[in-house]
C-alpha cells in the first residue's frame, strides 16, 4: 500500500497577514469610492464600506485615514448640525479626490481583470495532470 | 465608573496623546471622536465599553493620527530629523521599514560625518584628512599623525582641499538620502502608517 504524504499545514496566520495587507492597500480607494455619491460622516462611511463591499474596519481606523486624506486635499470636511442632537463631521470629495478615485478605480479594474484570468482555474479547482 | 466619566477619561487621554498637534487640529479630532461615541451609544443597545473597545485605546488611536501625519509631513519635508523619525516609525512595522531605516541612518551618518570632518579641519589640520597608504583610503580624524610628519607609508593627500571636498560629499549624502527616503515613503505609503482593517471577519474580495 502506497504511503500518502500530506502537505504540511499552512501556518494559519500567513493568509490573515496577506489578507490584512491587501485590505490595507485598498483602504484609501475604498474610502474615496464610498464618498463618490455624496458627503458622508465617519460612521456612515464605515457602514457603507461594510454594506457595499464587506470591508469591515476597526472603527478607530477610519478617522486617521480621513484626516490624512483631508490634509492631502483629497477630501474636505465640514461640521453640520444634525437632527440627532449633536453635530456631525461630513466629508466630501474634492476635485483632486475625484480624480484620484477615478485613477485608482481604473488601475484596480485592470489589475483585477488580469489577475481574474490567472486565478480562474484555481477558483474552479480545475483538475490538472499530476506528474508521475 | 460611569459611562460619562469613562468617555471623559478616554477623550482626556486622547487629547494628551495628541499634545504635539496644534490646538485646533487636536480639538477637531477629539470632537469628532466624541461625536462618534455619542452616535454609537444612541444606536441599539450597546455599551460604552464596546464602543471604546471598537476605537482601540486612546494612545493607539492617537498613534495612528500621528503616524499618518508624520509620514505625510516627511514626504514633503527636507528636514533629516523629521524624515529619520518617520523612518523609525516605519521600522516598527516590518522588514521593509527596518531596511529603510538602516538606509536613512547610514546615509545621514555619512553626511554628518563628512560635514564634521570639514568643520574639524581648521581646528585640527594635522589630524584630519584623507589618509592614503597600502590597503588604505580613509577620510577620518587621526590622533597622533601629522601632515608634516606622517607615519610612513600612510600619508594625507588632500590638505586644505579636504574642506570643500567633505562639504560637497556631506551635503550630497544628506540631499540624496533625503530624496531617496521621500521617494520610498511615497512609493510604499500604504505600508507605512496604520492599523489595518479588522482581521477578525474574513472577507472574500470580488475579483
Amino acid at each position: 500500500m502506497a504511503r500518502q504524504f500530506a502537505a504540511p499545514p499552512e501556518e494559519p496566520d500567513t493568509t490573515d497577514k496577506w489578507e490584512a495587507q491587501m485590505r490595507k492597500g485598498c483602504l484609501e480607494m475604498a474610502v474615496l469610492a464610498s464618498l463618490w455619491r455624496g458627503r458622508l460622516y465617519g460612521l456612515e462611511i464605515l457602514r457603507v464600506l461594510e454594506r457595499d463591499s464587506n470591508l469591515v474596519l476597526a472603527e478607530g481606523t477610519i478617522y486617521p485615514i480621513l484626516n490624512r486624506l483631508r490634509t492631502e486635499g483629497l477630501v474636505q470636511s465640514e461640521w453640520v448640525e444634525a437632527q440627532a442632537g449633536h453635530p456631525r463631521k461630513y466629508y466630501h470629495l474634492t476635485a483632486a479626490g475625484r480624480e484620484r478615485a477615478t485613477q485608482m478605480a481604473k488601475t484596480w479594474t485592470q489589475f483585477s481583470a488580469g489577475l481574474g484570468c490567472l486565478i480562474e482555474p484555481v477558483v474552479r479547482k480545475e483538475e490538472v495532470e499530476q506528474p508521475l | 465608573m460611569t459611562s460619562d466619566s469613562q468617555i471623559s477619561d478616554y477623550l482626556a487621554q486622547l487629547r494628551k496623546s495628541l499634545s504635539r498637534m496644534t490646538i485646533s487640529e487636536r480639538e477637531d479630532i477629539v470632537e469628532e471622536i466624541h461625536m462618534h461615541i455619542r452616535e454609537r451609544l444612541s444606536g441599539p443597545q450597546i455599551g460604552v465599553d464596546s464602543v471604546l473597545a471598537g476605537l482601540g485605546s486612546a494612545d493607539e488611536l492617537a498613534q495612528q493620527y500621528r503616524a499618518g501625519l508624520l509620514v505625510q509631513r516627511a514626504q514633503k519635508s527636507s528636514s533629516p530629523l523629521l524624515i529619520l523619525r518617520a523612518a523609525l516609525r516605519w521600522a516598527t512595522t516590518g522588514v521593509e521599514g527596518f531596511l529603510v531605516f538602516c538606509i536613512a541612518l547610514t546615509g545621514y551618518a555619512m553626511g554628518v560625518g563628512f560635514l564634521l570632518l570639514a568643520l574639524m579641519k581648521p581646528f585640527f589640520p594635522a589630524n584630519t584628512g584623507l589618509w592614503v597608504g597600502p590597503d588604505q583610503f580613509n577620510f577620518n580624524f587621526r590622533m597622533g599623525a601629522t601632515m608634516t610628519n606622517p607615519s610612513p607609508p600612510v600619508h594625507e593627500v588632500l590638505g586644505w582641499w579636504l574642506i570643500p571636498v567633505c562639504l560637497v560629499i556631506g551635503s550630497l549624502s544628506l540631499a540624496l538620502t533625503t530624496k531617496l527616503l521621500q521617494f520610498l515613503m511615497r512609493r510604499f505609503r500604504w505600508k507605512v502608517p496604520i492599523r489595518g482593517a479588522a482581521p477578525a471577519r474574513p472577507v472574500m474580495m470580488t475579483l
